[in-house]
């Protein structure tokens, strides 16, 4: 670390509030953590409905312009100057940007991290009221002295009169229901249930007889405070309803609501009469309905991706994604569900990404560009199962060619590659540390080498060849002629039936992790390095699950089905024996991968790696419960693919 | 016997550090790579005077920059013990009692590790590459490996355009005070390493964001 640079950044910032109010070590841990970030003239930092970045931005050099659309026009509501602190709303809400901020001028933008801050905003109480009294007044910038935030704010006020801090860009996005299920103090929870269930809602209001509220209900009470804890399902709603509950007026303003929300981590607020609990229920708003208002459901985004071809916009879009993956996983969404749309999402994107590279370089190749070729993901994206932006794996099949032109068309496809890989990479998405991706010209090859790829690894399947297998054999066709990887599925199946022999191979390296459970049933836990006692979920639970289910597939000649689950789905029925287990399997892999997604967003890296003593007990118990049909699986691949008596 | 290596003109053996930092150069950046992917690393070095064969480096700072953003935390700095403190160096950079020094294999290891196989920048950087490689020649290292830009004739070429015969330019209108001048960088701690390379380093990114409008898009088209 350089002091002179810290010592730098540290002289700017304390000359102006909040940063005034810090100590000289508070200060340099501010400074230490800044990124210092270049804007040309007419970029945006970030735009309305952006999720919030994990900074927020202090102004150096330049100027920057807050908008806001409004009727299809961008409107300034402000003008920030040297020094001047912005960003601050959305992160302390943690909820998207309400506003768009442009660069008018080329600008140098401090960019502190919000989690350095947030420290210092809890011990020192002088910098947290700072920002109290300034957002209560509804300020979007911190300004350098008084006078001009008293401007600022009446600025402000007079633009968003309607609503308050203008989370909302307009009333109405917002849908709530008015028809709001209620139910009796005193009612048994089976009838509640039973309404829920009738009305196909997932919360029910308890009212006392006058029609006011008293608490509510919902999917997750019911099965936290009821399944879970064995009572009877004849329990008076009230033992298990969550009470008090928030109302509000329904015209309250929505910065309101949505404040209100946000700070009671609320899933459901109440609407009454006069706002207050003493008032008849008029109206019940949820968390999934703000969300929808915000324009992230899925249609939204890939309508989006749709009519995009601008590369910094897709990635914004892909990052937008995970916030909506992060709310279906804490929603407990359907999982083939999820995986459906984070590939679909995926999916749209490398098909731009080929389409831009095509259209960029395909002027210069003018003969290489006839020849046909098909964009294949592979491994987890060709499972359909990559939820976070982990490795890329990926290849290009393309037609056989003239030898004279072989080398020219192969040039030309590693720079589709390439080109489609850099804006991959521009989308977020992490590098293969193995290197298998179309830009490595063993992996860009045309048909008749990737045959003869696929019959070298069947024919002798040695650790590599197997290795290989694991990865190559889920390949699926993303973008170009679909036919060419038809055609090559269809000459694996054909090397198969030849050398059955190499089932038996793959189902050995299928077996090679035993159920994850040590003798005490502990959880085999890292004995060393970085990962110390820490549960390494994809290679000891998911690993095994989608190679046995990639085996079995195999064998049943199953064509055109990749997800891991899925394919235990198939495979339940072509195995009447088994069905239960199969089943079972593929619940227990949706489990497992939506446990990564949520250690892999909390911890943003791969998700990996779990601490067990982490989790809570249920998911502790959730989690070995999903060992047990490995072992069972194994065990039956053992004797069915007579591993015992084979030793390869 | 080191000295009769000495005398047989024996190579110096290299260093571990420096075989790994060798061995990341097995994979080229490719050419289209954009802009605001590629990694750099921007270094300024002061010296005891401007003879690399006498001269001794005193003080070294850093700074990275990926996708338009320089991160404080990810900097370097370090001050050398310099054989000779030459006076006249000493009145211009005003070090004179460094607060901590390092010893020069400490360095050495530190510097290939920071650098690894970003892309070097720095404005006149030549010269710092010289005096560098001479620091760490006792360790058995040659040259730097590392594509290389110097904001000096960076600048040339986006001022001049790309046939602009870069000697018949005016030195002083591109020493890095005139040019920060020119492109409003705010002057500040210059004449200490790691101020002079957070100047070069913002420097950069406007002259990056002008080569962007000027269509330089990507590596290739940056380093030609």
């Amino acid at each position: 670390m350089a002091n002179v640079i810290v010592n730098r950044v540290k002289e700017f910032l304390k000359r102006f509030p909040p940063f005034t109010f810090l100590n000289d070590a508070s200060l340099g841990l501010v400074a230490k953590g800044v990124e210092v970030k270049y804007f040309a003239q007419e970029e945006y930092l970030f735009k309305q409905g952006d999720p919030a970045q994990d900074f927020f931005f202090v102004l150096k050099e330049g100027s920057v312009q807050l908008t806001e659309n409004k009727e299809g026009k961008e409107r300034v509501v402000e003008v920030c100057d040297e020094g001047d602190v912005f960003g601050v709303l959305a992160l302390l809400g943690k909820r998207p940007y309400i506003l768009n901020a442009r660069a008018i001028e080329d600008s140098l933008i401090y960019a502190v991290p919000v989690a350095i801050f947030e420290k210092i905003l809890n011990e020192n109480s002088r910098v947290s009221l700072y920002f109290a009294a300034g957002f209560a007044s509804g300020q979007v910038v911190v300004r350098t002295d008084l006078s001009q935030s008293q401007k600022a704010r009446r600025d402000f006020t007079e633009l968003s009169k309607d609503n308050g801090l203008m989370i909302f860009s307009g009333q109405s996005d917002l849908n709530f229901s008015i028809d709001v299920l209620t139910c009796p103090k005193g009612t048994p929870i089976s009838k509640a249930v039973e309404k829920m269930a009738e009305k196909g809602v997932g919360s029910i209001v308890i009212v006392d007889h006058n029609h006011f509220p008293l608490g509510i209900i919902t999917d997750k009470d019911i099965r936290n405070k009821l399944v879970a804890q064995q009572k009877s399902y004849e329990t008076p709603v009230e033992d298990l309803m969550s009470a008090p509950v928030l109302t509000k007026r329904k015209d309250a303003g929505f910065a309101e609501l949505y404040l209100t929300m946000i700070k009671n981590r609320l899933h459901h607020l109440i609407f009454t009469e006069d706002g207050s609990l003493e008032s008849k229920v008029t109206g019940i708003l949820s968390d999934h309905d703000i969300l929808l208002s915000q324009g992230n459901s899925p249609a939204v985004l890939i309508n989006a991706l749709m009519n995009t071809w601008d590369v910094a916009e897709m990635s914004k879009i892909r990052n937008r994604a995970e916030m909506l993956l992060k709310y279906y996983l804490e929603n407990e969404v359907a999982m083939d569900f999820v995986a459906n749309i984070i590939s679909e999402i995926n999916d749209i994107i490398i098909q731009r990404a080929v389409q831009l590279a095509v259209k960029k370089h395909s002027p210069n190749h003018l003969e290489a560009s006839k020849v046909k070729f098909c964009f294949l993901s592979m491994g987890s994206e060709g499972r359909e199962e990559q939820l976070l932006r982990t490795d890329l794996d990926n290849s290009i099949v393309f037609e056989d060619v003239s030898k004279e032109k072989s080398e020219e068309t192969q040039a030309y496809m590693l720079l589709i590659a390439q080109e489609v890989i850099e804006t991959l990479f521009a989308c977020g998405f992490q590098a293969c540390p193995a290197d298998m991706m179309a830009n490595n010209p063993k992996w860009c090859q045309p048909m008749s080498v990737w045959k003869s790829y696929f019959s070298d690894w069947i024919l002798s399947p040695n650790q590599q060849a197997l290795l290989n297998a694991t990865i190559f054999f889920d390949f699926r066709p993303v973008f170009g002629h679909k036919k060419l990887a038809e055609e090559l599925t269809e000459h694996i199946y054909q090397e198969i039936a030849d050398k059955a022999i190499f089932l038996n191979f793959l189902a050995k390296n299928a077996l090679l992790n035993p159920p994850p459970l040590g003798f005490f049933r502990n959880f085999l836990v890292e004995k060393s390095g970085e990962q110390k006692d820490k549960f390494d979920i994809k290679l000891r639970a998911m690993m095994p699950l989608a190679d046995m289910a990639r085996l079995l597939v195999l064998s049943h000649r199953v064509v055109g089905i990749n997800n891991t689950f899925k394919r235990f789905e198939k495979l339940s029925e072509l195995e009447p024996n088994y069905t239960e287990l199969l089943i079972e399997a593929g619940k227990a892999y949706e489990i497992l991968m939506r446990m990564r997604a949520i250690e892999g967003l909390k911890s943003g890296n791969s998700g990996r790696y779990i601490h067990p003593e982490d989790l809570g007990k249920l998911q502790r118990q959730m989690l070995k419960n999903t060992f047990a049909p490995i072992d069972e699986l194994q065990k039956i691949m053992r004797i069915r693919f007579q591993i015992d008596f084979f030793t390869g | 016997m080191k000295w009769l290596d000495f005398f047989l003109g024996k190579k110096t053996p290299k260093s571990t550090f420096v075989e790994e930092y060798e061995s990341g150069f097995d994979k080229k950046i490719p050419a289209l790579r954009a802009i605001s992917q590629l990694s750099f690393v921007v270094l300024d070095t002061e010296t005891t005077g401007f003879n690399p064969k006498i001269d001794n480096v005193v003080s070294f700072g850093a700074i990275k920059l990926k996708g338009y953003t320089l991160q404080v935390a990810n900097s370097m700095e370090r001050y050398l013990d310099a054989p000779v403190q030459n006076r006249e160096s000493v009145k211009v950079h005003e070090i004179l009692y460094p607060i901590e020094t390092s010893p020069l294999k400490d360095f050495g290891k530190d510097l290939l590790e920071y650098i690894g196989s970003d892309i070097i920048v720095g404005h006149h950087i030549g010269f710092d590459l010289a005096m560098l490689e001479k620091t760490l020649k006792p360790f058995g290292f040659k040259k730097f490996l590392n594509p290389v830009i110097d904001t000096k004739y960076l600048a040339m070429r986006l001022e001049k355009g790309p046939h602009f015969d870069t000697k018949s330019a005016k030195q002083e209108e591109y020493s890095l005070d005139a040019v920060c001048e020119r492109f409003g960088i705010e002057l500040a701690d210059r004449h200490t390493a790691a101020g002079d390379a957070f100047l070069t380093a913002q420097f950069l990114m406007k002259l990056l964001k002008i080569a962007e409008i000027k269509g330089i898009k990507d590596f290739g088209g940056l380093i030609r």
